[in-house]
Order: structure tokens, then sequence, then C-alpha cells
């Protein structure tokens, strides 16, 4: 390994044993290889050149699901998520990542086109190859066994949300909506309803359209050639656009503009400044309808239905990371009241991870069922939350665990809140 | 270790056997800081396989090293002879908790904080809590006999083990103890293994007391000008008759080591800090925290914070409990002993701790269980520069020698272990013969260690079990 950063930063680490509390996968790999001690320690390894083998390091540092809980727990604030993130980037140029991570992330997130025909393609094959399976989210489709490890996944739409967007809608506005992959191609309903609550605000919101991916799965794959390119693509045009405030309903794509941006942009590069701008003015979705003046025009929530029946799951990024669990919450009170009641296990990690539920599947659904297996339990029937990822690896996970968990985003909550469909709302 | 012998644990424990290197650095650590790479980790998942990685320890000569969660701050659990680290964290369940004759049964890897967790639930107290609680396993806990912030109260970890479930260094499995609140019936064996530090059982399972849960808690915190005045407000309390379940000091410069993880409002001219926790009845409660200020108080506290809620007192055990780690942000070696002294004699040894660290011009950081006399004595060095090592290294024997003169002992709850050696390692390379007796028999006399010798050629005659500890000196297999 050759990051000259990477000795400072392992250096701090005292090897206490703090981050094997919190650890998300150490309960499931019972080893002090899964846990940010032991990362730590092959990175210094490594460095220090006594030799592991690069791939294996590779591979430790891979099956790490980013949570950061250990980082938020650890008392000598050691950067665990830089040093794994580095780690991978410094590994993946000396060994390289596979092959299908480098074309999905060099070529097909990196250009919208490309995104698109990619989402056709996939919602052709999974209507001519999988399983129907209807759940309360809406309709889903299932691998088999043999194949997917038996996952689901959602309905792909004909129709991503921004393609849906009338010519005249959207072009230019004082606050730009960033959408993201997820919430554009796949759940085009959280496309929508963050659209149209966001524009309660009374302000004139854009689309930020043809966006790039936000650049965080090149990025936490170690690829930093993609990830930056994504980057600074949506930087340029972000930037260029001017707005007055960028909202993000996805808390990973916020993390991505908020901060992981400067990993790939650092001070020397021309589009710092540029970079700062955009993370300025980068907010999350509740924080923005809670603060912009669309909170105020919500109907008053009703009192004593259905009493702490929603819940709220907090996405590691956004919540953990970011700090902005509270902003959530407010928001849910408001828009459903009572319905919103404290999920049991809603800060544990949803076990998705990205990348890491492709590369462990059994591994990933067992720390997402336990996590939705404790909300139900706990009396929660509609888990919301902020971030595409959770959305989809819960979706999967009620599927398997019961089917009768609906899945939502909180700006689907706050849409109903609205129009007043409360009962809508737990129906679909 | 002979290839033979790996081969041999690969057939009894298949895929829960590892030798890669990767696994290898993995158990090469514990919260010294100081590294010995082991040949292979085993993950037994019962006393059974236990028994036979010592049978075959036996029959190929290896080191067996058990491991709970490496947070020891003795070096007890590293592999200094390589051979095998035996990881306990597979055997990790609670087997029972008995709720009228007041035991708990557990398995070795199960966390401190899940036995205390599992107890609350039923009523019930398990007390002993080192700080490092949330991670440290109960066989951890047993194999150094773990101390902890209330055992000025409740006493330690030996207070609390009823019986044992042993494999010893032959290969036997040995049952000690009793379940019942007495038992006189032979040598006591469980107080033998207790604190033997994994070298002369291992230890499979563990009967453990359990009293009733207080009803109520609350912590206060005080902030005095200097060291004296804590420990003068310790012996008020004392005089008080007041026992409270922790009094923890810290000086000056363990406070700011934590800011930056637990921030605290310093009054000016704040010198040292007092933690202090009561338990109890609601109204013994109430009535003793209001008179723990009042002491504080009139011994010159500068000011007093107090919680009766969990959020609050957690928050205020937070700069305690962040200590240890942070002194890493400091320095990057740290010398780190746990002296006793009577508590009579608190206050000159921290005279003498002020004025030694002048004299021999290194950075001591104290902290620790006033309460019992107990002071972590942290010396932090560079590690780079010979001449501050060596500067280091004598002060660590003027403490315990200054310790044993006042009637002490050198180590309260960390253990043996190698902890004396990595700066000695410096200059000499890895434990190559050094001897760890004359620490040793500064205390328990020439005898008393020969005694211990032969006690260990009882349990362990082929000195497999986690040898190069306790006696550094010992003749013992290497992998």
């Amino acid at each position: 390994m050759r990051d000259p950063d990477l000795k400072a930063l392992t250096g701090l680490c005292a090897k206490c044993g703090t981050c094997r509390t919190v650890c998300t996968l150490y309960p499931e790999r019972k080893a002090e290889i899964a846990v940010a001690r032991g990362k730590v320690a092959l990175v210094d390894a490594a460095l220090s050149g006594e030799d592991p083998d690069a791939a294996s390091i590779q591979e430790a540092l891979t099956d790490c699901l980013l949570c950061g809980r250990c980082e938020r727990a650890c008392p000598n604030q050691v950067l665990v998520e830089e040093i794994v993130m580095k780690g991978r980037a410094d590994l993946a140029e000396e060994i390289g990542i596979p092959a299908w991570k480098s074309v999905l992330f060099g070529k097909v997130m990196a250009s919208p086109a490309a995104t698109e025909a990619a989402r056709m393609a996939a919602a052709a094959a999974e209507r001519l190859l999988l399983a129907k399976v209807p759940t309360r989210s809406g309709l889903h489709y299932r691998f088999p066994e043999g194949i997917g490890g038996g996952r689901t996944v959602p309905e792909l739409p004909a129709k991503g949300f921004i393609r849906s967007l009338r010519k005249r809608e959207a072009v230019s506005g004082e606050t730009m909506l960033f959408v993201g992959c997820v919430f554009d191609h796949v759940f085009p309903r959280v496309g929508r309803a963050a659209y149209e609550t966001v524009k309660a605000s009374g302000k004139t919101v854009a689309v930020f359209r043809d966006a790039a991916c936000c650049g965080l799965p090149a990025m936490v794959s170690g690829d930093r050639r993609s990830a930056s390119a994504c980057v600074e693509e949506n930087i340029r045009r972000l930037r260029a656009a001017d707005p007055g405030e960028i909202v993000f309903p996805c808390g990973s794509c916020l993390l991505m503009f908020r901060r992981n941006v400067f990993s790939l942009i650092p001070r020397a590069n021309p589009l710092y400044e540029d970079a700062v701008f955009v993370a300025d003015r980068s907010v999350d979705y509740a924080s923005f309808i809670l603060s912009s003046g669309a909170v105020d025009r919500l109907p008053d929530p009703p009192e004593g239905e259905r009493v702490g029946e929603i819940g709220y799951h907090d996405p590691c990024h956004l919540s953990g990371t970011l700090g902005k669990g509270p902003q959530a919450r407010e928001l849910l009170s408001r828009a459903v009241g009572d319905a919103f009641g404290e999920m049991a296990g809603a800060d544990r990690c949803c076990g998705y991870g990205g990348t890491f539920n492709a590369r462990d599947y059994p591994t990933s659904s067992r720390i997402g069922e336990n996590k939705v297996s404790a909300a139900a339990r706990g009396g929660t029937k509609v888990v919301s939350t902020a971030c595409s990822g959770c959305i989809l690896q819960m979706r999967d996970m009620a599927a398997r665990v019961d089917p009768s968990v609906r899945v939502v985003h909180i700006a689907e909550l706050v849409q109903y809140a609205f129009s007043g469909e409360r009962e809508g709302a737990r129906r679909r | 270790m002979h290839p033979e012998a790996l081969s041999a644990l690969g057939n009894l424990l298949g895929d829960r056997l590892r030798s890669s290197l990767e696994t290898r650095i993995c158990y090469s650590y514990d919260a010294t800081g100081n590294r010995f790479l082991p040949d292979a980790v085993a993950f037994p998942v019962d006393a059974e396989e236990v028994r036979q990685v010592v049978l075959l320890a036996n029959r190929h000569r290896f080191p067996v090293v058990p491991r709970g969660a490496g947070s020891g701050f003795s070096g007890g659990s590293l592999p200094v002879r390589g051979g095998v680290v035996l990881s306990t964290e597979r055997m990790d369940r609670i087997v029972a908790i008995d709720p009228v004759n007041l035991y708990a049964v557990v398995e070795p890897g199960v966390v401190t904080e899940n036995l205390k967790e599992a107890a609350r639930k039923a009523g019930l107290f398990y007390p002993p809590d080192p700080a490092s609680l949330k991670f440290s396993t109960i066989g951890g806990n047993i194999a150094e006999c773990a101390g902890g912030m209330c055992a000025v109260k409740y006493g330690v970890t030996r207070d609390y083990v009823l019986g044992l479930e042993a494999v010893l260094g032959t290969g036997e499995t040995v049952r000690t103890g009793v379940t019942t609140a007495k038992g006189v019936v032979g040598y006591d064996l469980t107080r033998l293994l207790v604190g033997s530090e994994g070298t002369l059982g291992i230890v499979t399972r563990a009967t453990l007391r359990l009293v009733p849960l207080p009803q109520a808690a609350a912590t206060l915190l005080a902030l005095f000008p200097g060291n004296r005045a804590s420990v003068c407000a310790v012996n008020a309390i004392v005089a008080a008759r007041i026992t409270p379940s922790a009094m923890e000091l810290m000086d000056r410069t363990a406070i700011d080591c934590v800011q930056a993880a637990a921030p605290v409002a310093l009054p000016e001219g704040t010198g040292s800090a007092l933690l202090l926790e009561v338990d109890g009845t609601v109204e013994s409660v109430a009535r003793e925290t209001d008179l723990l200020e009042e002491t504080c108080r009139a011994g010159g506290a500068l000011a007093v914070r107090r919680a009766s809620d969990a959020p609050g007192r957690d928050e205020l055990w937070k700069l305690r409990r962040s200590i240890s780690p942070a002194l890493r942000r400091i320095a990057p070696v740290k010398l780190n002993e746990d002296i006793v002294v009577p508590r009579s004699r608190l206050a000159d040894m921290f005279e003498f701790l002020a004025e030694l660290a002048e004299r021999r011009r290194v950075r001591i950081v104290n902290f620790g269980h006033a309460g019992d006399g107990n002071i972590h004595v942290n010396i932090l060095i560079s590690g780079t520069d010979a001449d501050e090592t060596r500067r280091a290294e004598g002060a660590v024997e003027e403490v315990f020698r200054r310790t044993v003169e006042m009637g002490g002992t050198i180590s309260g709850e960390h253990g043996v272990g190698i902890s004396k050696a990595p700066f000695l390692e410096m200059e000499v390379g890895p434990l190559g013969g050094i001897s760890k007796a004359p620490f040793l028999e500064m205390e328990v006399g020439p005898l008393g260690v020969s005694v211990m010798k032969r006690l260990k050629g009882c349990f362990d005659p082929n000195g497999i079990l986690n040898p190069g500890k306790i006696f550094l000196d010992e003749a013992a297999v290497r992998g």
C-alpha cells in the first residue's frame, strides 16, 4: 500500500476494542477481521512492509458496510471510513477491481443515457425471467435461489421520474432537487413525492436533469477515477445552475456532496471552490421541508389515530454521519402526528451497504431481516426512511420476513399528509 | 508450528482454524499496543473442542494462548512465543440465570455488558465493571481478575466467581467451586484459577454470583484544584460513613486528554476531578447524593455536577471511560501500570509521582479507582528516544519500589502478563531472556515465586498454556 496519509490515520488506533461493540458486521462474523481494529491492523501491517497478500486485504476492507458506527464510537476519533475507503482505492490501483464494477461505475452510472438504457434492459429482463411477488410496497420480482439468493427487486417502471416530467416542468428554479439514480429510475413515485412536497415551499423548484450518479458506489469500491468523473461533472453543472439550495431525498447522495467530495476534489483542485459552493447549499429533504416554510402549510395531523404505527429507520450516512435524525423525526411528527412512534432498533444499520449487498447477500439479508423483524415485533407497520439503499434493502427484507410491513420514503408520507390521503398511505 | 500440528488442528476444527497471515495479524495485538504473530487462530465452539486443542498441543508441543476480546492492558493474551491463539468469542452463551439461588452460568466469550444486561432484566446485578465492560469478555475478566469502577463497594471479579469449569494444561477438564453461597471443601482451586492469566487452565464455563439490582443510582462529578484535594475528599467521604459504588479520580492531564470525546466545562484552576456514584434505595441515593455534594464542597470542590437519569450518568461516565484509549493521542507508547497503595497513602503517592515526573523528565498521567487506592500510572513516551525510554523504565521501577514500601501491590487489576516488558524489548529484542522475576519477587518474595512456579508445573507440566507470561524467564515451548 502506498497512500502516505494512511499511516497517520491508522496510528491513532489504540486497539482498545470499542469498535467491536458497535460493529454491524461483527455479530455475523464473530472474528476480529470484521471490525475496525482488525482492518486498521491489516492496513498498518501492509504499510510497514509486513506484506500480507494485497487481495486478502482488499477482501477484508471490502467486507465492511461503511455504516460508520465504529468511527462515531471511537474514543480516539479514528477516521475508520476514510481508512477503509483510502485503503480500497489504494488497492484498486494496485490490483484492480472486479470487471463488472469497472463497467458499471465507469460506463453505466457516469452516463445518464447509459443508465436509462440499463434500466430499460433490466425492466424487460425482470418481466421475462423473474417470478412476481406482490407485497404491500408494490409489485416485486423474485430471483431464483440459485442466481440471486432469492432476493426480491422492485418492478421497474416503464418510465423514470425525470423522463415522466412534462416539458415545461422544472426547468429552472431557485431550489434544485437532486433526485438520485434510484429515486429516478427505480422508485419514481418517491422522486415525484419529493418534487411535489419541495414545491409546497412556495419556491420555484428545478429538477437536476441528466445528472450523473453521485459517485458514492464507485468511490466506496475504490474506483476513484469513475467517482471523480461523476462528481466533477455534477459539481460543474450544479455550480453553473447557481441554485439557492440543493435538496437531496437520499442520504447517501447527500453525504457524497457534503463530505466525501472533498476527498476527490481536494483544496488544490481548480474545482474546489465550486465543490464548497455545492456542499454549502446541499441539504437533506427533512431539513429543507422544515426550514423552507413547506411544513407550515401541512394540515394538522389527526390525533390518536393508529398511534405509533409509523416508524423511522435511521440511514447510517444521514442520521449517523450527518446527524440529521432529529430533523426527520420532527418532520414525521408534524406530518403524521401520533401515528409516528420510535421504532425498535431505529439506529441499527439495515445491512445494505450498497455493494456489500451484492457481494454477500446472505449476510446482508440476515442483518436486514433482524432489523425488519425487530421493527415489526415492536408494532411498526410502516417503516419510513430517507435513503435509497435502505429502501431497496428493507423492501426486500419485508418481502422475506413480513410482507405486511410497508417501507416508504418520508416524502411519500408528507405528500399524503398534504393531499389528505391518509388512508391511501396505509393502503398502498 | 509443525505442519503436522496445523493439519491435525485443521482436521479437528475445519474452517474454525485460520492460519492466513491476515487472520494472524488480527489476533496479534491487544490494548497494550504490542504485537506478536500467532501461527494460527482457533475458534472453538465448546469445551470439548478446547480440550481437544490442548491435547493436540501436548502431543505436538505448541503453545495455546486463550483470548477473549483482546482488550487487556498487560499483554496476557499476546502469543509471545507463537502457537495457537484460542479465541473464545464463539463460546458466548448465557446458559442460565437462577434468580432464586442468585447465580448465572455463562460461557467464557460472553461480553461483560451482555451478562450485566441479562441479569438486569431478571432484576439482578453482576457488579464487576471494568472500563472495557462493553467489549471485554467474562473469560478474560476471570483470567485477569478484572476490577472496575465499583470495586470499592462490590469487590472485583474474584468475589463473584463461585465455580469454574476449566481445561488444564494437561487437557483434563476440572470443575471447581460451588453453586451455593458458601463452600469450604478442600483447596480453593477457583480462586487459584481466577487471575492466573490463562497459564493454569482455560475457562470453558463459569458460575457467577449475582446480587439484587439496586433500585436507584446517581452520579456526581466534582472538580477540585488538585489531586490532594480530591484524595482528601475521598477520605472525608469514607469518614462520613458513605460507601459510594465508585470513587474515580482523574488528574488534570487525564481530563484534558478526553475533552474531545467527552467535553466538560472546567472552572478556572481545575486540577483534578472526582467521579462518584452511589446506589441503593431511592431514598438512600437521594440522601447520600446530597451528603456527597456537601462533603465535596466542604473539601474545596470548585464545581459539582449531578446526574440521576441514565443518559446524564452515561455522559459523566464517558469522561472516565474514554481516558485510556485517548492517551494514544498524546504519545504512541504508554507504560501502563496499575499500582495500589493503602488509601491513607494515596496523597503521598500522588506527590511522589509528581516529583518523579519532574525529576526523571517524563510525562505521567494518573487516574483510577481512588476509593480502592488503585492508581493507573501511565508514563507516556515516544518509543523512539532511547534516553527517554531509559528514564521511563527507571521511573517505573521507582514507582514499584515505593508502592511496595508503602504496603501496596504492583498490579491491582491488570495482572503481570508482559506489560512491563515492552520498553525493555526495544533494547534487547522480542522478550529475549528478559526476567520478570525481579518485579514479581519484589512483592511476593523468592519463595512465593518458587511456589507459584511449582503450581504451574502441576496444572501445566509441559508449559503449553500461555507461555512467557507472569514468569517471563520460564523454560517454555515455542510454536
